[in-house]
């Protein structure tokens, strides 16, 4: 049977074809990927839109998480220090109501306890970086102000809504709660039955004061109770954080499964498809020019 | 009488060694004409054709009647010609297609600037505004972050349309070419066809027709047949192109959708009917897949853009109004796309707040879910962006994978048409021997009838040479 002799287009076309696994693979190692365009792997490309969104909502809420754990931490700390502040204002008041005390004795106590008032009205007015943590979501001024009209002589100046920060796909962490519900809480009314307290050891009267000192107990119970929220925040945005550092593991090895190459695998593939192309040009090289003229001896 | 019939035999010789000279000087220009023509594409190899001629009987004396050259013969298979010219417009097509979505899906890759890259940025940006919602650098990340996403959504759209409107200029110019081909062809044909009623192969007048049409077909898809004035050749759907020696002009024509409609000598349009070639291809992207995707490129802007300004329209703003629209979109929801803005001006007006306070970040969380929740198409925003990455991905993909396919198979086609018509080198210089020896033998046989010629005219004269 007669073969083609035009072997050109066939060499040509192999060659252009092993030219371009070579052009494939040194792409391949270069970028260090093997789906640079969608049509490499369609599935892999489409993949990667949900991988993206999600590492970089990842990014966020981890970047979230350690905000919020240093604002709860921050809120947490301030309730331990009005904790310790209103036991030692339960001790004053025990210590002011037993009777044995003159009225110099029970004013510098009152002024102890007014002193406490203070340092309290200061927590309940802590700020993170300029958020005031205790006002609701008046975040911007200090929820706590003094007020010649309010019994407790505070006014709160927040409200009794909370914020909730992302930290996860439909998971949201409650970062705060409103002050009225920790310091002018209506049964426990922190501020309120430090300031009753104060007056009652300006006025001597023994039974107001014991009256005053279990009112601050009721309100140290309520205090208490209020931070384990704080406590459990913590711990839930601890296990957040833990939960998002695996995540990201998980993210950064399905984006390398899917779009990333295997050096190892790619530098291989490149020298065969080097090796390949330099045979397929050597076997061009020598078959091209070879025809009967070569062999044929020209007569004189 | 004896002697004048030897006379006869010597001028008979010399007659047939001259037929054998012309014969093999014919020979040896077939092969000079093959080996010029041996990288002239679409030439076709030429063998003479040579019989012997009838031996005369006369007086019983019986003798050769030499050699004749009938003239020389093109070796071409039709068949495979029809199916080259059916494999050339399939891969044609193909090739086009596959061009314009390799141009396309660049957009769709992630580069950072892509709208998966940018929904990412909007998502992370809105997330860190739920931590920091009284921030203004929070805030105006949110606004710039969706400046960039209706900017993805505009280069995307754009890039579509701009290889759209590529592809419909290549439309007109395909059109005009076909029209130059057809015509040349038309005149090509009547010579064939003059030629083959006077009973003579159609040569190389066949063979640059035969060229021109493979030329032709990959312009668009042929069909090719016989008949007695020549070739008819129309296109897929049998509009007429050439049929004889007469040609039919295509005309291009703008539709009412703005785009060029391909247009019958009649002016029937055959836009929709046309395949293969790079008109096929260039139509079919055109008219089919660009439209497919800027469709659901469109649905996904304009759903999220409502979906993301009901959440806006849940909250307020950091001046404590009720959250006004974040984007607006044409309200045909066709070219959404291309026309997504984003509507406010001041980060302050983006509807962070729940409660009207500006330390809420109520509706941070309404505003997140936009991105996350499906759309009334069913899906979220990034699944329905995703599956067009996908179907970008999947069409190119297959586009190249059939054009490979089918140029292996056009690869054996002229494999085998080059078997047959193909012009062998060491063929011809086997054939240049051979005629060569033939025409020195031939020769050879002139010179010594000459001399026999000499020596019996020399017999009474007794002189001696």
């Amino acid at each position: 049977m007669r073969v083609n002799p035009n072997m050109v287009p066939d060499i040509l076309a192999d060659m252009q074809q092993s030219q371009s696994a070579v052009n494939i693979a040194l792409q391949e190692v270069a970028t260090g990927k093997k789906v640079t365009v969608p049509s490499d792997n369609p599935a892999a490309a489409a993949d990667m839109v949900q991988n993206t969104l999600e590492t970089a909502n990842v990014d966020q809420y981890t970047q979230n998480v350690s905000t919020m754990l240093s604002m709860v931490q921050t809120a947490d700390s301030s309730l331990g220090s009005v904790v310790t502040s209103l036991t030692q204002a339960i001790s004053l008041g025990t210590e002011g109501a037993n009777g044995t005390n003159n009225t110099s004795n029970l004013q510098a106590i009152a002024s102890q306890v007014q002193g406490i008032l203070q340092s309290v009205v200061a927590q309940a007015n802590t700020s993170y970086q300029g958020t005031y943590l205790f006002g609701g979501t008046e975040t911007s001024s200090a929820p706590y102000t003094a007020s010649s009209s309010s019994s407790s002589g505070y006014t709160y100046n927040g409200n009794s809504d909370v914020n909730s920060v992302a930290v996860g796909d439909d998971m949201n962490v409650q970062l705060n709660l409103p002050g009225s519900q920790i310091f002018s809480n209506s049964n426990a009314d922190v501020l309120g039955s430090l300031s009753s307290l104060v007056t009652a050891l300006q006025s001597g009267n023994a039974t107001a004061i014991g009256t005053a000192t279990t009112a601050v107990s009721a309100a140290l119970s309520n205090v208490s109770q209020q931070r384990v929220f704080y406590g459990n925040a913590e711990s839930q945005l601890n296990s957040q954080e833990t939960a998002l550092q695996q995540e990201t593991v998980s993210l950064t090895s399905q984006q390398s499964s899917l779009v990333d190459v295997d050096e190892a695998q790619a530098a291989t593939d490149l020298s065969q498809a080097e090796t390949a192309n330099n045979a397929a040009e050597a076997a061009a090289a020598k078959v091209l020019p070879q025809t009967l003229l070569n062999y044929l001896v020209p007569t004189q | 009488m004896p002697d004048i019939t030897a006379m006869g035999g010597l001028n008979t010789s010399l007659f047939i060694g001259v037929q054998a000279l012309e014969v093999s000087q014919g020979a040896l220009n077939a092969t000079s004409n093959n080996i010029a023509n041996s990288n002239t594409a679409g030439y076709v190899r030429e063998i003479p054709e040579i019989s012997e001629n009838p031996e005369t009987v006369s007086s019983g004396v019986v003798s050769g009647g030499g050699v004749s050259l009938n003239g020389l013969q093109s070796v071409r298979d039709e068949l495979l010609n029809l199916q080259i010219q059916q494999q050339t417009s399939a891969q044609s097509s193909a090739d086009t297609e596959s061009s314009a979505l390799e141009d396309i899906q660049t957009n769709f890759s992630s580069s950072g600037s892509d709208i998966a890259s940018a929904f990412s940025a909007f998502s992370s940006s809105l997330a860190q505004l739920s931590a920091d919602p009284s921030s203004t650098s929070a805030q105006a990340g949110v606004l710039s972050a969706g400046q960039n996403l209706a900017g993805a959504f505009h280069t995307t759209a754009n890039a579509l349309t701009t290889q759209q409107s590529a592809m419909n200029t290549q439309v007109t110019q395909t059109v005009a070419q076909i029209n130059s081909l057809s015509t040349q062809i038309a005149q090509l044909n009547g010579q064939v066809a003059q030629l083959t009623a006077a009973g003579k192969d159609g040569g190389t007048i066949e063979d640059q027709r035969d060229e021109l049409v493979q030329q032709l077909s990959q312009l668009t898809g042929v069909s090719v047949t016989q008949s007695n004035d020549g070739e008819v050749i129309t296109t897929g759907n049998g509009t007429p192109l050439v049929m004889g020696s007469q040609s039919y002009s295509l005309q291009t024509t703008t539709g009412s959708d703005g785009v060029q409609h391909v247009l019958d000598s009649n002016g029937t349009d055959i836009t929709t009917t046309l395949q293969g070639g790079q008109l096929g291809g260039a139509i079919q992207i055109r008219d089919q897949v660009i439209p497919s995707y800027l469709t659901q490129l469109n649905t996904l802007a304009s759903q999220f853009a409502s979906a993301f300004n009901a959440a806006q329209a849940k909250g307020y703003d950091s001046n404590g109004k009720a959250g006004q629209n974040f984007f607006s979109v044409p309200a045909s929801g066709a070219g959404a796309a291309a026309g997504i803005s984003v509507s406010i001006t001041d980060p302050s007006q983006i509807a962070i707040s729940s409660d009207g306070t500006s330390g809420s970040n109520g509706n941070v969380a309404n505003l997140s879910a936009a991105l996350t929740n499906a759309l009334p198409s069913g899906q979220t925003p990034s699944q329905a962006y995703a599956n067009l990455v996908f179907q970008v991905g999947n069409d190119t993909s297959n586009a190249s994978a059939q054009s490979t396919a089918i140029g292996q198979n056009l690869t054996q086609l002229t494999n085998q048409q080059g078997s047959v018509s193909g012009v062998s080198i060491d063929e011809e210089t086997t054939n240049l021997i051979r005629y060569q020896t033939a025409y020195e033998a031939a020769a050879r046989i002139v010179s010594t009838i000459q001399q026999l010629g000499t020596v019996t005219l020399d017999m009474g004269s007794g002189q001696s040479y």
